[in-house]
């Protein structure tokens, strides 16, 4: 059995720290591992990044987040990235990290990920040169979490990115900003390797539960869709329920 | 009304989003007559209160009713097993 924790678009800045702290502090009770799935800070400023790191960094569980589209705002995301990296953290774009838990690995293979829509609503490769680097963007991002999620060896694979993979999860958005809220090609690619979980934030408005055309749950853990400082998923369970009391 | 507010929720939205000091894309914005309700959580007090101080600023003739939450941010008390 492994419990993992998730939680994305927390948009650490100074005025944040401390917030999640408690929480946090009791995680290795309840959870082996907490991936966030981006937007870790407001405006993806080097500052703030320091902020994230100090509130989710020296936790006695490994973190693993990818990056948002907040965390590009400043053109500073390699910076951003080096940050949290040195505070012990493990940034995933377009790679992949295995966690020896309890005796299992944990795989997680992550990217941002990126706007175009869903089968029948969706950007085309078509026109303009801007529409066609806009969905060169979609198709090269997906492709490169296809190639980490299928090049992991592990007990549990987990896909993790900020873009929704699936539009279910997307239920309470306006239907008109779909397209700037994730892709179809990133539910393509979690249902082309044995995906266990995917977890994705960036739509605050939308809902928690969905799975991909092929069967894979996705979980979207934005912070104001989940209202607490985390959720946990229990993987490689032996018996089969529901809810469990932590 | 000014030309201005005939997009109003266009502009708020692009203001609390493109603005450095509220960058927030989760703010829902309902009209009602010359007033506005704001919707949607953030992630502190101050934040909260930023998007207001912005938006009044920006449109002193709008009348604002403030519906933004903090995002709770207690531990979970329940685990889901996946399947």
């Amino acid at each position: 059995m492994i419990r993992v924790a998730a939680v994305g678009d927390v948009h650490v800045d100074a005025d944040v720290v401390g917030r999640y702290r408690p929480a946090l502090d009791r995680l290795p009770e309840v959870a082996d591992a907490l991936l966030i799935a981006g937007d870790l800070t407001r405006h993806g400023t080097v500052e703030e990044a320091r902020s994230f790191a100090e509130e989710f960094g020296g936790l006695r569980v490994p973190v693993v987040v990818v990056l948002g589209n907040h965390d590009h705002q400043s053109d500073r995301q390699d910076e951003v990235a080096k940050v949290i990296e040195d505070a012990g953290i493990a940034v995933l774009e377009g790679t992949s990290t295995v966690l020896e838990l309890h005796g299992h690995r944990l795989g997680v293979a992550g990217v941002k990920g990126f706007g175009g829509g869903f089968a029948g609503a969706c950007a085309s490769n078509f026109g303009e040169r801007e529409m066609k680097n806009f969905v060169a963007t979609t198709e090269e991002i997906a492709d490169r979490l296809e190639a980490a999620l299928r090049g992991v060896e592990c007990d549990a694979l987990v896909a993790l990115t900020h873009y929704a993979p699936v539009p279910e999860t997307l239920a309470g958005e306006p239907l008109e900003i779909y397209p700037f809220l994730g892709c179809y090609q990133l539910g393509r690619a979690i249902d082309a390797a044995p995906t266990m979980l995917a977890l994705h934030g960036h739509a605050h408005h939308g809902s928690e539960r969905g799975r991909t055309p092929g069967g894979v749950p996705v979980r979207n853990v934005a912070h104001p869709v989940i209202k607490q400082a985390y959720n946990v998923y229990q993987l490689l369970s032996q018996e089969t329920g529901d809810l469990v009391s932590v | 009304m000014t030309h201005q507010l005939d997009n109003l929720e266009a502009e708020i939205q692009r203001l609390l989003t493109e603005n450095d000091r509220t960058a927030e894309q989760g703010i829902t914005v309902q009209r009602r007559e010359n007033a506005v309700v704001l919707g949607g959580e953030v992630e502190s007090a101050q934040r909260r209160d930023e998007i207001c101080r912005q938006i009044t600023s920006r449109f002193p003739e709008i009348e604002i009713t403030c519906d933004i939450g903090i995002t709770r941010a207690q531990a979970p008390t329940e685990v889901e097993e996946i399947s």
